[in-house]
């Protein structure tokens, strides 16, 4: 608006002196006239008299202070037209530019969606996650649900705090059966994350208790595609587990925490043996909106006296338990920020490399168009006017290539986060929004005013008769020397970018090779959705698992086949506190902690973990026979030093603990956490029979579903559909869901690490081309500009070998060069990246075989770079070279 | 270092003498480019001659600063034109370019009639 009231205003004042200086003309012929001239004469002389009018107006233009814009204008244009008329250059420099702001602005667009965007709610910096913390470690921890409820009623600091798990729910009507996930939530979950429902209304009190009226809110997406986003939809029924619950609300599209869910159902109605004990932690979390004025840390203090109090209450649950509140965003990100910020760093660095690259041929181009600049400053233009229109051409350049790297991000950032499955979290909030287009908008003008300064610096500033007479032919040394800088400063930047790969390559091979303390080859793992009806007691549902299990033993090809409750490498997590025979501590807090697997006998046998002493379970091994558990090699270690573990009781669990059961076998270590294996978790870890599990822990809710792992050297493609087959061969409607390998998942164990490799390793590919493209520029240009040289050392005895030995020599002086520095400044931002503990594993920063390795490959790249010139140079005639000149 | 446009050096060369000698014209009454021209040429005995290329732009830069204002009205001949008057501030700009003229052109005699002054 404002540049169209300048424009208008500017026509005004060219008419304006249009007329001022036909007036004076007017003026100037009358008064000729009256003293005696001829009409036609007078004109003429007064026209003489004025001067070239045009120019008197430019002039007279110039003291308007706008005309810094026409000169943009003008630049603008004149730049466009030289780059039309080198349409290769253009290109070449245009695609390398929008390589480096694409992958920027992609890489920008993760880091702004994850880091920098509030969370999708109002007020979203208010909202907070509140944990209880176990005493002497910080683990967070499920809460309790009694204690929630005593900090819904006594906490002041907080205008709402609400409560929700994870759940999922075999969907059996309307429609085609499904397994779907959603959330148990307290009432006001919505209103504390100040999200308002499209349609209904939240759970009642009434309703959020164990025998309450089964309702349930779904999904704006389950709304519009199972109830055609019909408001009749409010009232429906919806069959989940086998229950028929009656649909109260509907959530707003889009709407979401963590993962997208589908149903919400009241938390309340869970199955109360888990949920009411104040000594059970059962699986939740709860989120809570700060009032108004009321800063985290004060939050804090309250939570810290409301726990204090509900210790003296209830020593026997609560005696060290702490309560610590997160802030909401806080706890969603997690620890990827590092990793982002480490990943936007070297995706900077391939910009760097790409500027370098376009630099160089703005200076070998600078150096074809001297004639040009001494040409236009002899006509009368200033240093400070080439220098203008040399950046306006960069940044012409620099925009073209950032709208071409931007059509790339929005159309590659999608694919890139769906290489690496589950590794972000708030990927769903990545978008090109405004933020991102102004980010990649001022990175190309940024680069274009890098790239373009130095060169156009360089080209401004020559010796004007010189050039004139050199006739525009040769360039001067100092060309030479600043393309040459440049390619040794890319050769570094890559080498950089090369190690950082190269270690995270070197960290996933570790990985890889590390024994996880089982076989991850051939098993194929599952879950089954068993009918509501098998699942509705302890022993329907154990004898629905049995029969199902022997089914698909039946298939060829199944080597094996049994249950587990929890899968490793996966994050789940099943810890109990346990004590040995009968050394019980005074609460359940003080008592060491452990992992349970409830598996069936098989376990191993599918697993292939070795038994290391004693036995595992057998079928034998039931509710109604004495209890038995078998540990793995940490635990005897730690627990039983000097002691035989076998015959020793166990006794473990929260609120009834489970026992005592006799240690009947020892088996190997698994890495549960993580192939790297980080030390804070807990690593002693026991198996315990899957149908010794008392009648009252099978209910609803809980373990009804299992995860299937099958031995078999088939292909999971090839397993599955016969699977189905037994599954659906029960003749109810079931589903199989959650199908995985377990190499799959320990692949996805890796993800932190993979994440990270995958992209620096492509940074790295794209710095490789770049600095190869970048080099062989220069030599080749230097081989164009010595064909003289070459010509006199041919015709003075030099051989073609020589000549080609000179070439190659000079690239790889330049490629050295780089390297030394390489890896001087790799060694010091290596230390950037072990400085993230999680990222690095089984190899150190400054890793020697990997320094040597990506040097051998950067200097072997760069001679190849330098091949083809180094051929043109060899080939040249010396006659011709010399006739040239 | 390359030579600037040629009216540009002009402009340089005469800015603060022309700027001086136009508010001097314009002192009494507003008048209009060709009649500033005109009466510098006059007032100098024909020895002045204002080239157009440096008279326009001084004019729009004076206007600029707000040391004249134009505005369009008739000459004696009808002639439709645009009018130029000082301003406060440029009555004041005069005064004091003045006595700047004054002391160089006392300076510049000193130095070049060293003689004279010591007789």
């Amino acid at each position: 608006m404002k540049f169209w009231a300048l424009f208008r205003r500017r026509k005004q004042r060219d008419h304006d002196l249009d007329e001022e200086i036909r007036a004076h003309l007017a003026m100037a012929i009358r008064e000729r006239i009256d003293q005696g001239e001829d009409p036609a004469e007078a004109e003429a002389n007064a026209r003489r008299e004025f001067g070239n009018t045009t120019l008197v107006k430019e002039v007279t233009r110039e003291m308007w202070g706008f005309a810094w814009l026409e000169t943009l204008l003008q630049d603008l244009r004149y730049g466009l037209r030289q780059l039309r008329r080198n349409p290769g250059f253009t290109a070449v420099a245009v695609l390398t530019l929008s390589l480096g702001i694409g992958a920027n602005t992609a890489i920008f667009s993760v880091v702004d969606g994850v880091l920098l965007a509030p969370l999708p709610y109002p007020r979203p910096n208010r909202l907070v996650a509140v944990w209880e913390t176990l005493p002497r470690s910080k683990h967070i921890d499920a809460i309790s649900y009694p204690n929630f409820r005593d900090w819904q009623r006594e906490a002041g600091s907080f205008q709402r705090m609400s409560a929700f798990g994870d759940s999922d729910y075999e969907l059996t009507s309307p429609g085609m059966p499904k397994h779907i996930w959603g959330y148990e939530i307290s009432p006001g979950f919505f209103a504390t994350l100040g999200v308002r429902l499209t349609l209904g209304r939240e759970f009642t009190p009434q309703e959020d208790q164990y025998g309450g009226a089964p309702a349930v809110i779904i999904s704006n997406r389950m709304w519009r595609n199972r109830f055609a986003g019909s408001p009749e939809a409010l009232g429906k029924v919806l069959e989940l587990n086998g229950v028929a619950r009656t649909i109260v609300g509907v959530t707003p599209p889009e709407f979401r925490l963590f993962e997208r869910q589908d149903v919400y159902t009241p938390l309340g109605q869970r199955n109360p043996v888990f949920l009411n004990p104040r000594g059970s932690h059962d699986d939740m979390v709860s989120v809570a909106r700060l009032k108004p004025g009321v800063s985290i840390a004060q939050a804090q203090a309250e939570m810290d006296a409301i726990q204090q109090h509900l210790d003296q209450l209830y020593p026997e649950t609560d005696r060290g338990l702490g309560a610590e509140v997160v802030p909401l965003k806080h706890q969603i990100v997690g620890n990827v920020g590092g990793t982002l910020l480490l990943l936007l760093g070297a995706v900077g660095l391939v910009l760097l490399i790409a500027c370098a690259n376009v630099a160089n041929l703005l200076l070998a181009r600078a150096a074809a168009r001297s004639r040009e600049f001494a040409i236009r400053s002899a006509l009368g233009a200033n240093r400070a006017r080439v220098v203008r229109q040399l950046l306006t051409e960069s940044v012409i350049l620099s925009v073209a290539g950032g709208g071409l790297g931007l059509a790339a991000a929005a159309w590659g950032v999608r694919p890139m986060l769906a290489a690496v499955p589950g590794t972000l979290p708030r990927s769903y909030d990545i978008r090109l929004n405004v933020p991102v287009l102004l980010f990649a908008f001022g990175v190309a003008v940024t680069v274009g005013i890098l790239f373009g300064l130095a060169p156009a610096l360089k080209s401004s500033k020559f010796d004007l008769q010189e050039t004139l007479k050199e006739g525009g032919r040769t360039a001067s040394s100092g060309h030479h020397h600043a393309q040459s800088s440049l390619v040794i400063f890319q050769m570094a930047l890559t080498l950089v970018l090369l190690v950082g790969a190269g270690l995270l390559f070197r960290t996933i091979r570790h990985l890889w090779e590390t024994n996880p303390g089982f076989d991850t080859q051939h098993i194929v793992t599952f879950k089954v959705g068993l009918s509501p009806s098998a699942a509705r007691t302890g022993a329907s549902t154990r004898a629905a698992y049995q029969q199902l299990l022997g089914r698909i033993r039946m298939i060829p090809g199944v080597e094996a086949a049994d249950l587990t409750y929890i899968l490793p490498l996966t994050g789940d997590n099943n810890t109990a506190p346990f004590w040995i025979d009968s050394q019980k501590p005074s609460v359940p807090q003080a008592a060491p902690r452990m992992m349970v697997f409830d598996t069936g006998p098989d376990y191993l046998r599918v697993m292939k973990i070795p038994l290391l002493r004693g036995r595992f379970f057998t079928p034998e091994d039931t509710a109604k026979s004495p209890c038995v558990a078998a540990i793995d090699s940490v635990f005897a270690r730690t627990y039983f030093p000097d002691k035989d573990p076998l015959g020793q009781t166990l006794t473990f669990g929260w609120t009834p603990p489970l026992g005592p059961c006799w240690i009947v076998g020892v088996v190997g270590h698994v890495r549960h956490w993580g192939l790297g294996a980080p030390g804070a978790y807990t690593r002693a870890q026991s198996y315990y029979p899957l149908y010794q599990i008392p009648d009252r822990y099978w209910s609803v809710g809980q373990l009804e579903s299992m995860s299937i792992l099958i031995r078999t050297p088939l292909d999971a493609a090839v397993l599955i559909p016969e699977v189905k087959k037994a599954v659906y061969g029960a003749g109810r409607r079931q589903t199989v869901y959650a199908v995985q390998t377990m190499e799959q998942v320990a692949a996805e164990s890796m993800a932190s690490q993979r994440f990270p490799m995958m992209l620096l390793g492509v940074f790295a590919g794209l710095a490789l081309l770049l600095a190869s493209v970048g080099i062989y520029g220069v030599i080749s240009y230097s081989v164009a500009q010595r064909v003289h040289e070459i010509g006199i050392r041919m015709a003075l005895g030099a051989q073609k070998r020589d000549v080609f030995r000179i070439v190659i020599g000079q690239g790889l002086r330049l490629a050295l060069a780089g390297v030394a520095i390489g890896v001087a400044a790799a060694l010091v931002l290596t230390r950037v990246l072990s400085s993230f503990s999680h990222l690095l594993y089984g190899v150190r920063a400054s890793d020697p075989l990997t320094f040597v390795a990506v040097s051998l490959v950067l200097a072997g790249v760069a001679v190849l770079a330098c091949y083809i010139p180094a051929r043109r140079a060899a080939k040249v005639d010396p006659m011709a070279a010399l006739r040239h000149e | 270092m390359p030579k600037t446009a040629r009216y540009k050096n002009r402009i340089e060369l005469l800015q603060g003498t022309l700027d001086m000698l136009i508010l001097r014209t314009l002192q009494w009454r507003p008048q209009h480019g060709y009649g500033i021209g005109q009466g510098i040429g006059a007032g100098s005995h024909e020895v002045l001659r204002v080239e157009s290329g440096s008279l326009y732009p001084a004019l729009h830069r004076l206007e600029r600063q707000g040391w004249i204002v134009s505005e369009w009205g008739l000459s004696e001949n009808k002639q439709r034109a645009k009018f130029y008057r000082l301003t406060a501030a440029g009555r004041k700009h005069l005064v004091s370019e003045e006595s700047r003229w004054e002391e160089f052109v006392k300076a510049v005699k000193a130095v070049m009639k060293p003689a004279v002054e010591e007789q």
